[in-house]
């Protein structure tokens, strides 16, 4: 608290400075004190107007990441299969820790239900991780981790249980937006910068630039974002912006040879406004297929077939999908591919076929799976203040997304693992059910976990109410709110005039027709002057002191409806000390000696001259008894 | 007013997410109830969006017909024709997808007649799109007269055999083919991606024996610059110049076009055999070229054929000893990867344990370019002699004797 200051009190404050400008009088500002005080280590330093100029820049960008933040893309989460067939550990690699600074490589064994196997190896970072990409290569899985301005690549040998071993960072100059993982060849990668440059990076080799465009491809779009991917060629990486893709080849340098690939425009059919969100290689599926998600569409493009789409699915999220991931069917079998949304959490599966012999083509319908926020009203029921705090953490957005397909026997399943951006992996498992439909139904909707889940639901309650406890502080970046910087009346826009205003409105039309002056007109009546709280009547039955205490209050007629009042109008006695009959101990510290409606008392009470004998007689009528 | 329009299109969209909801769910019954909900909307539609409430009803509720287990094509079909009255401008789509729908159920003489009425429609004045819908829809309309003329084709070839002409079936087959015809040339005509539509005029053209028009249609097809880049129209131009019987040098030049455009494209195997037959030096040279190219995608690396190819036409350069410098060219602007690409000793192990063969023409190719010592090239070796294979042998005194080629090159 100490170290927080409101933006619209300091704005406030400002403000009023400003308008003593001149005065001559010092008036000291606490608050912008403590402020100055706080920043003493940077505000004189720096130009104002420069650093006007960075706060506005930051704000700026802060702004378009609140409408769509494109730097979780590609997701922050990997599963690394078994080594050997029909093992069953895996590897889950996350980010995690108060700043997701923190990566995990955790053993997973894939069981009834998936089940973490010893403590996770684990790395420190300087910066928060945006991105893990992970591919197999010769038994091999290299890890590619993303942070602002760091990427880095680790290695997980073949053998079961082996440690990873970081292999290589590279720091750059703007923050990156992409990282990829070749298929293809060990320790190669791909890494995309806010500047428009596309670098093949070899762990061996070092970085090879083969684009710098601060330009979108085919039309102005102002977005910095870009990404690359491998192709079937180990040599040729797509390129995308928001605008499409090209491939690029390696071996001509650069700006060199290229082909496009997918273009946002009439070939594809895309709407108006319609962006690249997410482009994937699917060479798992087919050496040569491509997805693009866009916020509208689904597409698969076939680099052979250029420009003109294989498949197009109107996907309907009402949030861009930021992740993507493909679970290759093998021969006669179907694709599926897993689109996530960060925010609104949405999750589809959808299936496909085809490529190389038959047409493609989505097979069954796609499929909504489940969000882990919708999982709360299968859990058992908490005390609210933890039911609270529970729905705050399962409605944290995605991060990431990883699938694997668990073959057991004769029973397969596909399990989906989700996480969070605070931090939870989530996992559910989709059973494959031969009987009734070729496409797998989620058996997630069944209403009560089983015992296993609930134990180790109730162990991640019990863990996190207690980290809450500790830290209340939120485990997820701040986001910077409009609410903070303005009020709500501020925000609200006018609401319909009331009829004074609607009345004024008109008399000032009326004058300006007239040519004549704007006259005063009935202003609403002056405020009656707050009255004192009339003193508690101690005797209920003395008609005058109620009467006098009706008087006082204003409502004079309810109360004495016989008698005419003398002045129009309740009595207009200045509102001082009440001046009582003498039948009362005055409660009024003047000596009780002195008359109270003496001349003098009354003008020093600043009772005019004309007024004080109507006063007076008034008074000495009631002063007798009735 | 303008709140009440807020209101209203905010609770359009919350019935859409419903509908959405349930349809991604597989609830067909609830969905098909907020439809009716939704079909309110289409009372004050005040929409700019790209897709508007009465096109989503159309969709939606195709999509929903299609899957709820209580409807029947009666019921689809009565509610189509709501659709289509209900958006003029949509008509034709609607049509189409109409005719695709009976097509789905196996309604082959409805969905031909839906065209036929589709066709004769006309509203206003004629847009362009509108112009190419129509030809769409007579397109198909084409394809089910090839569909039909085919049919009785394969009639009349049985009973032929049997000396039993029947002319009426002829009649009827020649009047499809005309039909068929006209339409499949008009829609080929328009720049795009027509694979199905040609292969079937194409199909016309060769038995009435036309060959120069067929011939012709699929040189546009290919070389139509306005066209989209499309390796099918070379495919198709290579099959039909290949069944009859067109000379070597037209159908190396129209798989050298093939080999610009898709490198990696599966008759690259029959254009690198032709072209190491030939006795032109620039050909072969372009058949090892070819080869190395197609061995760079990821889909080859496991293709037995392709090594067995390149295998041989390397053996030979090194046996002649001559134009050791194509190898060296061709190897210059791959040996920064493809020993990892190709010759690793993770995939000597995996290809001796899946294909024998395939490590064999690997394990020659991987000899001559990195020489004896190159780790696939031991492995293999190593395994082959184990189990005692003879060819293993050939192959190892052949790389030893050849040792200083990999020097050579490198």
């Amino acid at each position: 608290r100490d170290t927080t200051i409101r933006v619209t009190a300091l704005m406030e404050e400002i403000e009023r400075l400003e308008s003593r400008r001149g005065c001559r009088q010092q008036h000291i500002a606490p608050r912008l004190r403590w402020f100055s005080y706080l920043c003493r280590d940077w505000l004189y330093e720096m130009p104002l107007g420069l650093l006007a100029d960075c706060v506005h820049e930051e704000m700026v960008l802060q702004w378009a990441n609140l409408l769509f933040d494109d730097s979780p893309t590609g997701g922050s989460l990997a599963w690394l299969p078994p080594k050997d067939v029909g093992a069953h550990t895996g590897c889950l690699v996350y980010p995690g820790g108060q700043a997701m600074n923190h990566l995990y490589f955790q053993n997973v064994v894939l069981e009834e239900l998936p089940r973490a196997q010893g403590s996770p190896a684990q790395f420190e970072l300087n910066g928060r991780i945006r991105q893990v990409a992970a591919a197999r290569v010769d038994g091999e899985d290299f890890v590619g981790v993303r942070s602002d301005y760091h990427c880095g690549v680790w290695r997980v040998p073949g053998r079961t249980g082996a440690a990873p071993t970081p292999l290589q960072v590279i720091r750059t100059s703007v923050p990156a937006t992409c990282l990829t993982v070749s298929p293809h060849l060990p320790g190669e990668l791909s890494v995309c910068t806010q500047s428009g440059a596309v670098y093949l990076w070899n762990v061996e080799t070092g970085l090879q630039r083969l684009r710098h465009d601060p330009q979108t491809m085919y039309f102005l779009d102002h977005s910095p974002w870009r990404w690359s991917d491998f192709t079937a060629h180990p040599r040729v990486l797509s390129c995308a912006d928001h605008t499409g893709l090209q491939c690029l080849d390696a071996r001509v340098s650069t700006g060199g040879c290229h082909f496009n690939l997918f273009k946002v425009g009439e070939e594809a059919g895309c709407q108006q406004g319609e962006r690249v969100v997410l482009p994937m290689y699917l060479g798992k599926a087919h050496p040569s297929q491509h997805l693009v998600t866009t916020q509208f569409s689904v597409y698969v493009l076939d680099e052979r077939l250029p420009l003109v789409p294989l498949l197009k699915w109107a996907h309907m999220m009402k949030a861009p999908p930021l992740f993507a991931h493909l679970t290759p069917g093998g021969p006669g079998r179907n694709h599926k591919v897993l689109l996530a949304a960060s925010h609104t959490q949405e999750l589809l599966l959808l299936q496909y076929q085809g490529g190389s012999r038959s047409a493609c083509q989505l097979v069954g319908l796609p499929q909504k799976l489940h969000s882990f926020a919708s999982c709360l009203q299968h859990l058992p029921t908490q005390l609210p203040h933890r039911h609270h705090l529970l729905q705050q953490r399962l409605s944290a957005p995605v991060a990431g997304l990883a699938a694997t397909l668990q073959e057991d026997g004769p029973r397969e399943s596909l399990l989906v693992f989700q996480l969070s951006e605070a931090g939870d992996v989530f996992c559910q498992r989709l059973s494959h059910e031969t009987v009734e439909t070729p496409a797998p139904t989620s058996d997630e909707a069944a209403p009560a976990p089983g015992p296993a889940e609930a134990l180790r639901y109730r162990r991640w309650l019990k863990a996190l109410s207690k980290a809450c406890g500790e830290h209340p502080q939120q485990a997820w970046t701040p986001a910077l709110s409009q609410r903070r910087l303005f009020t709500r009346r501020d925000l609200e826009t006018p609401g319909d005039p009331s009829p004074l205003h609607s009345q004024a409105r008109q008399r000032l039309r009326q004058a300006m027709r007239d040519g004549g002056c704007i006259r005063c007109w009935d202003s609403p009546a002056p405020q009656p002057p707050v009255l004192p709280q009339p003193e508690e009547t101690l005797g209920t039955g003395d008609p005058l002191s109620s009467r006098l205490t009706a008087a006082w209050s204003g409502d004079w007629e309810q109360c004495a409806p016989g008698l005419p009042p003398l002045s129009p109008g309740p009595p207009s006695v200045p509102p001082q000390e009440p001046s009582l009959p003498r039948t009362r101990p005055p409660a009024s510290p003047l000596p009780d000696d002195e008359d109270p409606l003496s001349s003098q008392n009354l003008r020093c009470r600043g009772i005019p001259k004309e007024r004080r004998k109507t006063l007076r007689d008034y008074l000495s009528v009631w002063a007798e008894p009735p | 007013s303008h709140e009440h329009k807020l209101k209203f299109s905010k609770s359009k969209e919350v019935c859409l997410s419903f509908i959405q909801d349930a349809m991604l769910q597989k609830q067909w019954k609830r969905a098909a109830e907020f439809l009716t909900f939704y079909a309110e909307s289409l009372e004050k539609d005040f929409s700019t969006a790209h897709v508007g409430p009465s096109e989503m009803i159309w969709r939606i509720g195709s999509e929903i017909l299609y899957h709820h287990s209580c409807s029947s094509i009666k019921e689809f079909n009565s509610f189509i024709q709501q659709m289509k009255t209900l958006g003029i401008r949509r008509y034709l789509k609607v049509c189409l997808e109409h005719a695709f729908h009976l097509l789905c159920n196996g309604l082959i003489d409805e969905a031909y007649e839906n065209l036929s009425l589709a066709e004769s429609w006309r509203f206003g004045e004629e847009t362009a799109i509108q112009d190419k819908e129509m030809k769409l829809i007579q397109a198909y309309r084409g394809l089910l007269d090839y569909h039909s003329w085919s049919k009785q084709k394969n009639i009349l070839l049985e009973h032929g055999h049997d000396g039993f002409e029947d002319f009426s079936v002829e009649q009827e087959m020649h009047s499809c083919f005309r039909k068929a015809a006209v339409n499949l040339k008009e829609i080929i005509k328009i720049p795009g991606v027509w694979d199905i539509f040609v292969k079937c005029y194409v199909d016309l053209l060769e038995f009435y024996g036309d060959h120069n028009e067929a011939c012709q249609v699929l040189n546009e097809y290919a070389y139509n610059s306005k066209f989209p880049a499309n390796p099918n129209a070379h495919v198709y131009l290579y099959q039909f110049l290949k069944r009859h019987g067109e000379s070597k040098k037209s159908l190396i030049s129209v798989l050298k076009i093939l080999h610009d455009t898709v490198p990696s494209h599966e008759l690259m195997i029959d254009f690198n055999i032709m072209l190491q037959k030939s006795k032109k030096r620039k050909k072969r040279r372009l058949g090892l070229e070819v080869i190395f190219a197609a061995l760079d995608y990821v889909g080859w690396k496991e293709n037995v054929k392709a090594w067995n190819c390149l295998a041989r036409q390397v053996k030979q350069i090194v046996i002649s000893e001559k134009y050791l410098d194509w190898i060296k060219q061709e190897w210059n602007s791959r040996k920064d990867w493809w020993p990892a690409f190709h010759f690793s000793r993770y995939l000597a192990k995996q290809n001796w344990q899946e294909n024998e063969s395939l490590s064999h023409e690997k394990a020659l190719v991987a000899g001559i370019l990195l020489g004896k010592d190159c780790q696939y090239f031991k492995y293999v070796l190593r395994q082959g002699c184990k189990a005692q294979v003879k060819r293993f042998r050939i192959l190892k005194k052949f790389v030893n004797k050849h040792n200083s080629v990999y020097l050579r090159i490198s």
